[in-house]
C-alpha cells in the first residue's frame, strides 16, 4: 500500500529561500547582515522584543530563523559562515536584568548591554493616536544616528565603530531619499552612561500648505464642506494647528527628487519622525574581544576581574595582532554563565 | 391574656375536632388518638358536660373581656361540610404564615371580634363567620398536638416554646454562614482547612507575582504623549546635536542628523545633473564637484593632512574603473576592525573614508 502511495506522491521540493545579495552592486561594499536570536531561555515579552529587533535589522537578517534549546552559539556560526553573516544580535536574561550582545563576526568584539528598560514596538503602536506603517517600511535598510558618543573614550569608539557597520553604507551620490524610511537613533547620555536606543520612521510633508490641502492631497477624499460658504474658503481660510507643525526652519529639507506625489523637490518638505519601536534603554557592560569569549577591552563595573583583565589587556593589545590572525578556530562556550559572574 | 384565651379555645377545639374526625374519617383520626390517649375519655362528654366546662372556663376567666368559644352545636353542624374543603388549602397554604408572625395577632382579633359578636346574637351567619375562625384554630392546634398533649397551661408553654423556636429558626437566615450547615465540632476543622488553603493560594500568588515581575523586568510601557525627554530625542536624530558640540555619526560622515543627510544628498545629487557618470569624461568632474560638496556640507576646508589623503585614496582608485565590480578590490573594501581604534583616533581621517567611498560609485 505504501508503494502505491509513494508513487503518487509529488517529489518533495527545497524550497530555496530567494538569495539576497552579499555586496551591493553600486558601492561594491560588502553588505552586513544580522541574526538575532535569544541564548538561554527567555520570557515572553523578550522573545516580543527579539522579533521586533529582527524587524528592525531587516532586510539583511534572517526574519523567521527558527531556533532550539540544544543550538549553542557555534551552530550559530557555521550558519553564519554560510549566510555571510556579520553581525549577531543574542539577547538573553538573568534573575537581574536583560541582556544585549552584538557581537561582530567572526573574531568579534562582542558588546555587552545591560537593558535598563524596553518598550515593544507593539506598546508604541498602542500608545500612538495613530500609529503608522506604510507598506514599504520594512524594505529598506533603515540610516543610524549615532549621538553623544564623542567622548573620546575608547569603549565608546569601539562602540560607534561596530554600530557604524551594522547596517549597509549609505551612499550619498547614489542613495534614493525615497528608501530613507527608517532611523535608529543611538543617545549616549554621558551622566547616566546609558545609551537611549530608538527605532523611528522617516515621514516627509510639505511645507508651507495648509493642513486641509495636504490631507485633500495626501488621502483623495472628498472634503467636508459643509461648513463653509464658498469653495475659495477651502484654500484660503488656514486650518489650525497646521503653522506650529511645519515652521521649524531646521526640520526642512529641500528634495534633490520628487518623492511620491506629495513631496515635489521644487518644494520644501518637513522631515517627521514618528516612532515604531523598540525602545531600549542600554547600559554598555562591557566588550569582549572574541566573539562572546576572550579577554575583556572593557568592563563598567571595573571589579578585581576587571582590572586583572585590563592588565592582560594591555599585553594582548600588543598581541592582538598575531592572534586574529591565528585564532582561527573560535572557542565558544556556553556563555550564560561567564555574563553573569562578572555582572555582580 | 388573649394567649391563654386562645389556648383555651384551642383546647376545646380540639376535642370537637376528635370527636368530628372519628365521625368522619375513621382511619386518620385513630392514628391520631393513639398519639393523644387521653382524648379517648374526654370525647365522649356530652353537650351538657361540655357547657358545663365552657361554663367553668368562662367563669374562670371572668376577668378577661368575654368568653372563649361560640356556641358549639351549631358550628359543628355546620362545620361538617366546610370541613372537609378547607382543610386541604389551608393545610398546604397558612401553615407556614400564621406559625412565623401573624399567628398571636390575628387570632387575637378573630377571636375578641367573632367572639363577642357570637355573643351578642347568634345568628346562623355569624356563626358562620366564627366556624371559619375555628377552623382555623383546630386545624393549628391539630399540628401541635403530638408534642403537647396534658395539660392546657402545659400547652400554653408548649406552644409559646414551639412558637418562639420556630420564630428564631425562620429568622435565622442559613446563607450568612460560610459553612454552611456543619456540626459544630466539624466547624473548626472545616475553617482550619480554609484558612490553610487562603494561606496557601496566598503563597502561590505571591510566587506568581514575583515570577511574573521577574519575567516583565524592564517591561516599560510608553506613555501616551511625547514627554520632553522623547522630543529632544526625536529632534536630535532629525537635526542633530546643536546644543553640546559631540559627534553625530552618520554612517561615517560626521555632525549628520536626518536633515543634514537629506541636504547632503540633495547637494550632491544636484551637483551631478546634467553629467552621466558612465562617461569616463563627466567622471573626473564629478569627482571634483562631489569632493567640493561634500566638504562645504560638512563645513570644513579639507585641511592639508585630509588633502593628501584623499588625495592617496584618489590617486589609488583614479586607476580602477568606475563600475564596482570591475575594481579589483571589489568586494574586499571592508574596513579592517584590527585597527578599529587607530582609524578612529583622529576623527579627521574618518571623514576621508566618505570621498573614498562615493568616489567608488558611478552609476546611476
Amino acid at each position: 500500500m505504501g508503494r502505491f502511495k509513494s508513487k503518487n506522491r509529488k517529489p518533495f521540493v527545497k524550497q530555496f529561500a530567494k538569495k539576497t545579495p552579499t555586496v551591493d552592486h553600486v558601492t561594491g561594499d560588502k553588505i552586513p547582515k544580522s541574526l538575532v536570536f535569544s541564548r538561554g531561555k527567555i520570557p515572553g515579552p523578550l522573545r516580543q522584543l527579539q522579533m521586533d529587533l529582527r524587524k528592525l535589522m531587516l532586510p539583511y537578517t534572517a526574519l523567521k530563523l527558527k531556533e532550539s534549546k540544544r543550538n549553542n552559539l557555534k551552530d550559530f556560526v557555521s550558519l553564519a559562515n554560510g549566510m555571510m553573516v556579520t553581525h549577531f544580535l543574542i539577547l538573553s536574561k538573568t534573575d537581574s536584568a536583560a541582556y544585549l550582545r552584538v557581537a561582530k563576526m567572526k573574531h568579534g568584539p562582542t558588546l555587552t548591554f545591560k537593558i535598563h528598560k524596553y518598550s515593544l514596538a507593539a506598546d508604541i503602536v498602542q500608545s500612538q493616536l495613530r500609529p503608522r506603517c506604510p507598506p514599504d517600511l520594512f524594505k529598506n535598510p533603515p540610516l543610524i544616528v549615532l549621538s553623544g558618543f564623542g567622548t573620546g573614550e575608547e569603549h565608546l569608539k569601539l562602540t560607534t565603530f561596530i554600530f557604524q557597520n551594522i547596517f549597509p553604507a549609505i551612499d550619498i551620490n547614489t542613495v534614493k531619499l525615497s528608501s530613507c524610511q527608517r532611523i535608529v537613533l543611538l543617545n549616549y547620555d554621558k551622566e547616566t552612561k546609558l545609551i537611549d536606543f530608538r527605532h523611528y520612521s522617516i515621514r516627509l510633508q510639505p511645507v508651507g500648505v495648509s493642513r486641509r490641502i495636504r490631507k485633500f492631497v495626501q488621502n483623495h477624499q472628498v472634503p467636508d464642506l459643509r461648513s463653509l460658504q464658498d469653495v475659495s474658503d477651502f484654500v484660503t481660510k488656514a486650518g489650525y494647528g497646521s503653522e506650529s507643525e511645519g515652521d521649524d526652519e531646521a526640520a526642512t529639507v529641500n528634495l534633490s527628487s520628487d518623492i511620491g506625489r506629495v513631496n515635489r523637490a521644487s518644494t520644501k518638505s518637513a522631515v517627521k519622525l514618528q516612532e515604531i519601536g523598540p525602545r531600549m534603554t542600554l547600559q554598555l557592560v562591557k566588550i569582549e574581544e572574541g566573539l562572546c569569549t576572550g579577554g575583556l577591552l572593557f568592563n563598567e563595573y571595573g571589579n578585581v576581574d576587571a582590572k586583572k583583565s585590563e592588565n592582560e589587556e594591555e599585553d594582548e593589545q600588543e598581541s592582538d595582532e598575531e592572534e586574529m590572525d591565528i585564532d582561527e578556530e573560535l572557542e565558544i562556550e556556553d556563555e550564560e554563565e561567564q555574563e553573569i559572574e562578572e555582572e555582580d | 391574656m388573649a394567649e391563654e384565651l386562645q389556648s383555651v379555645s384551642e383546647a376545646t377545639n380540639y376535642f370537637r375536632k376528635r370527636k368530628m374526625e372519628l365521625r368522619k374519617k375513621g382511619g386518620k383520626g385513630k392514628k391520631k388518638q393513639k398519639g393523644a390517649p387521653f382524648s379517648e375519655k374526654r370525647v365522649k362528654i356530652d353537650n351538657k358536660m361540655k357547657k358545663l366546662f365552657e361554663k367553668r372556663a368562662r367563669d374562670y376567666n371572668s376577668d378577661n373581656e368575654d368568653d372563649n368559644d361560640a356556641e358549639p352545636a351549631p358550628v359543628t353542624r355546620a362545620k361538617r361540610t366546610s370541613y372537609g374543603k378547607d382543610k386541604p388549602k389551608s393545610y398546604g397554604k397558612d401553615k407556614p404564615k400564621s406559625y412565623g408572625k401573624d399567628k398571636p395577632t390575628s387570632y387575637s382579633r378573630n377571636k375578641s371580634t367573632s367572639y363577642r359578636k357570637e355573643e351578642e346574637n347568634f345568628d346562623e351567619e355569624w356563626a358562620d363567620d366564627g366556624e371559619e375562625d375555628l377552623n382555623e384554630e383546630i386545624e393549628i392546634s391539630e399540628d401541635e398536638d403530638g408534642q403537647v398533649q396534658p395539660g392546657i397551661t402545659k400547652f400554653i408553654d408548649g406552644c409559646n416554646a414551639f412558637r418562639l423556636a420556630f420564630k428564631k429558626l425562620l429568622k435565622k437566615s442559613a446563607s450568612d454562614d460560610i459553612l454552611g450547615p456543619v456540626l459544630s465540632a466539624h466547624k473548626n476543622l472545616v475553617a482550619e482547612k480554609l484558612a490553610e488553603e487562603d494561606v496557601e493560594r496566598k503563597v502561590k500568588g505571591d510566587a506568581k507575582k514575583e515570577k511574573h515581575l521577574i519575567r516583565e523586568k524592564g517591561h516599560v510601557k510608553p506613555a501616551n504623549f511625547l514627554d520632553a525627554y522623547e522630543k529632544s530625542l526625536i529632534a536630535v536624530a532629525t537635526k542633530g546635536d546643536p546644543t553640546n558640540l559631540v559627534l553625530t555619526f552618520f554612517m561615517g560622515i560626521m555632525g549628520l542628523s536626518v536633515v543634514k543627510l537629506f541636504n547632503a544628498v540633495n547637494k550632491a545629487q544636484h551637483a551631478q545633473k546634467g553629467l552621466n557618470p558612465s562617461r569616463a569624461k563627466d567622471e573626473k568632474a564629478i569627482k571634483k564637484r562631489r569632493r567640493e560638496v561634500f566638504f562645504s556640507e560638512l563645513g570644513k576646508t579639507p585641511s592639508q593632512t585630509t588633502v593628501s589623503k584623499a588625495g592617496a585614496s584618489n590617486s589609488l582608485e583614479d586607476d580602477g574603473p568606475s563600475w564596482a565590480p570591475l575594481r579589483d578590490n571589489y568586494m574586499l573594501t571592508n574596513p579592517k576592525l584590527k585597527d578599529w581604534d587607530k582609524n578612529l583616533d583622529t576623527t579627521v581621517e574618518d571623514d576621508v573614508r566618505m570621498p573614498a567611498d562615493s568616489d567608488s560609485s558611478d552609476d546611476e
